[in-house]
């Protein structure tokens, strides 16, 4: 049972549609669905106004068209499944509890910020903040998973407290900063100051970084929790090479401004 | 020259962040014209110098003269009709003035930024993930024995900082002002501030964050593992040296700029800033504070701040504030081209702005409000002229420490103010929303109950 919500046309104003997770609509006659609230801008519109609704309302919604424009789709969700089929705008999966979201291009910013549950993947790129927290608020998501495919920018994982980010390209500055605990994984380029404020956590950077003079070099060695790790992220279709499956990989602790308990791990080459 | 002048005591000056409240003003009434200003700096002497009144009508429409009351309805219609109306700048006016936008902004369920976006933005994101250790400048005065510059260059940008407040000032405990106090200057390159510092250090560009997040590290007492002078430029003798003087002080202050807030890495380097500040308070009294720039930026702040709860980049779309910089930032608005209407007051973000957000700018409605010419009332529909405020206007304006100053006006000026103007437009807004309203619902933005 697959809802079908297609896009009208691109909106000239961003658009907020909450209302979109399987737990909302699910249950609900089509008819109903075409006269949920959406803002349209800064006036709410009937959500037909936005996307033609068809099919049958079920665990998936299937979303079309360039919504980069469209933000919050799928936040607090816990069940079901969103496939978004060309770009989603910010605030993808906010505080999301459960559930699938799949994203066919790229994201905007703030993918998944404070989510508890479930997982996020991203085929193209995403924007700034994935898996952070909210601008005021210290702790960022605690439990989930976030797949990027592509590239990510500044700040994945600010404040993060659990959960699994992997970011299959290059990744922008402060990646993991303020971190609690969790993984983050990046197999492309690492921006600058890449955990800096960690208390806690674990970063993995495949390509060699600039690690910020406040972690101290630790030592050499095979964690064995990192293979499991890894096979994981290459069923998830992320580029793994034997060579980091079997690699032994250099630790640095920090940050010692705070906590100094995080960790960062990057293959010797 | 005529003989008819006059003098007005206790003028204040807006043209920085200083807001220095001291001036004597001596002004020709037949010219209309400022001929002296007592006790201004160069720059607030250029200021009070240049201003003079022009010729101009008071409201144009795509150009052409119009009503004052024909601009108010077209652009209150504007900003009623849109769907993603913002509203910048803010910084060059009164709180009065302020006020009245913030109204405005909330009841067209607009976006509503100032300035601050543009220059401490990243410090108001700090003070809320950080936490301020904050003062007033008073106390820099009398107690200030160590006075830290950070990326910033008062010299050129607040030529009456040292003077007035920080450097040779002399105070209750400081009575022998500059010789009681150790100054330091950190900045990437030797600006003229560097002469009034008793120690300058010189660090690579873009290294801010690096360094103070090694200060922070020695003030903890624990080691740095890496070569510091390599990466910093700074040798660690001399951060040593700065830990001790740091933690040894009775009373320290260290003062930011642009320097740190504008340059990679952002709402972190000031962050890394406020924290020191915040550790050093172990040890002794620290406090940290932005340098502000424009006159009343940080009456901005304390407006938005205390009518919405956030200082800059609110959203009230939803009816309620929200504030995320980066989503509801004016460049940002601008440049995903988000917007669908724009009113900029007192600024000109065609003249400074990044080609994609200035290029949207040209593509949409926009209301502009200032004493001047400029790019942006130049390429807008509604453009009015106002009365300069503090020279032709009163009203309250914060200095850069948070206190409030109320102004004084030196001579009357045909333009109506800012606030007025805004009021008027409130009311006209308040007016069509009313109209719009369909029976039933709750505001004009909601669908009615029964739908
Ligand atoms: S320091 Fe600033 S406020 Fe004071 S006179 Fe100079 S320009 Fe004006």
């Amino acid at each position: 049972m697959t809802l079908r919500l297609e896009l009208r046309a691109a909106p000239e104003v961003p658009v907020e549609a909450d209302c979109i997770t399987p737990d909302r609509l699910r249950q609900l006659p089509i008819a109903e669905i075409e006269r949920l609230p959406v803002f349209y801008g800064n006036r709410q519109v009937p959500l037909a106004e936005v996307f033609t609704v068809s099919g049958a309302p079920g665990e998936t919604i299937q979303l079309r068209g360039d919504m980069s424009r469209v933000k919050h789709i799928g936040a607090t969700m816990s069940c079901g499944q969103i496939h978004i089929d060309g770009h989603a705008g910010a605030h993808l999966g906010a505080e999301m509890l459960g559930g699938t979201i799949v994203v066919s291009g790229n994201a905007g910013d703030w993918v998944g910020p404070e989510m508890r549950g479930g997982r996020i993947v991203i085929r193209g790129s995403a924007g700034h903040l994935a898996g952070s927290a909210y601008r005021g608020a210290a702790v960022g998501m605690t439990g989930g998973e976030i797949i990027i495919h592509g590239a990510a920018r500044n700040e994945a994982g600010h404040g993060m407290r659990g959960g699994l980010i992997a970011i299959g390209g290059s990744c922008g500055d402060f990646a993991g900063v303020n971190m609690l605990a969790g993984t983050v994984t990046i197999f492309g380029a690492a921006g600058i100051r890449t955990g800096a404020g960690m208390k806690r956590g674990t970063i993995i950077a495949m390509q060699p970084l600039e690690v910020l003079p406040t972690f101290a070099y630790a030592c050499e060695y095979r964690p064995s929790f990192l293979p499991l790790y890894l096979l994981h992220l290459r069923r998830l279709g992320l580029p793994v090479t034997d060579g980091q499956l079997s690699a032994s990989y250099r630790r640095w602790c920090g940050d010692a401004v705070e906590l100094n308990r995080g960790e960062i791990l990057s293959p010797s080459i | 020259m005529s003989e008819n002048l006059r003098v007005v005591e206790n003028a204040t000056c807006t043209f920085c962040g200083c807001v220095c409240d001291d001036m004597i003003l001596t002004v020709d009434d037949t010219q209309k014209r400022i001929v002296k200003a007592k006790n201004a700096c160069v720059l607030g002497r250029a200021w009070f110098a240049e201003h003079t009144i022009e010729e101009a009508p008071a409201a144009l429409m795509e150009g052409k003269p119009a009503t004052i009351d024909a601009a108010v309805a077209e652009a209150a219609r504007i900003l009623v009709e849109a769907r993603f109306p913002i509203a910048y700048g803010l910084s060059d006016t009164t709180c009065e003035a302020q006020r009245q936008a913030v109204a405005i902004m909330d009841m067209v369920r607009g976006n509503i930024d100032t300035t601050t976006s543009v220059c401490h933005g990243p410090s108001g994101i700090a003070f809320q993930g950080v936490g301020e250790s904050t003062m007033t400048l008073g106390e820099v005065k009398n107690r200030a024995d160590l006075v830290i510059y950070w990326g910033g260059n008062p010299a050129e940008s607040h030529p009456r900082h040292f003077g007035r407040y920080a450097v040779t000032a002399k105070g209750m405990f400081t009575p022998n002002g500059k010789k009681d106090r150790t100054v330091v200057v950190i900045d990437v390159r030797r600006t003229p501030s560097v002469p009034a510092a008793n120690i300058f250090v010189q660090l690579k560009p873009g290294k801010d964050f690096e360094l103070l997040w090694a200060l922070r590290v020695r003030v903890k007492g624990r080691p740095i593992h890496a070569d510091i002078e390599e990466i910093t430029g700074v040798p660690p003798a001399t951060i040593e040296d700065l830990v001790q003087r740091m933690k040894g002080c009775r009373y320290g202050v260290l003062f930011f700029g642009m320097g740190l807030t504008m340059t990679r890495g952002r709402h972190f380097n000031s962050g890394a800033l406020l924290a020191l500040a915040t550790d050093l308070n172990e040890f002794t009294h620290f406090v940290a504070k932005p340098v502000r720039g424009h006159g009343n930026v940080t009456g901005a702040d304390n407006v938005m701040s205390w009518q919405t709860g956030y200082p800059f980049g609110v959203n009230f779309s939803r009816g309620y504030p929200r504030f995320n910089p980066g989503e509801f930032t004016t460049v940002d608005t601008l440049a995903r081209g988000d917007a669908d209407a724009a009113m900029i007051i007192a600024s000109d973000p065609a003249s400074n702005f990044p080609r994609e957000a200035t290029a949207h700018l040209r593509r949409i409605p926009v209301i502009s409000l200032d004493p001047k010419a400029t790019l942006t009332s130049g390429l807008a529909r509604v453009a009015f002229r106002t009365a300069t405020y503090g020279i032709n206007t009163g009203g309250t304006v914060y200095r850069m420490d948070d206190v409030p100053i109320t102004m004084r006006k030196a001579f009357d000026s045909p333009f109506p103010d800012d606030e007025s103007i805004l009021k008027a437009i409130r009311e006209k807004v308040r007016e069509l929303l009313l109209a719009r309203t369909p029976h039933g619902a709750r505001s004009a933005f909601e669908l009615p109950l029964t739908a």
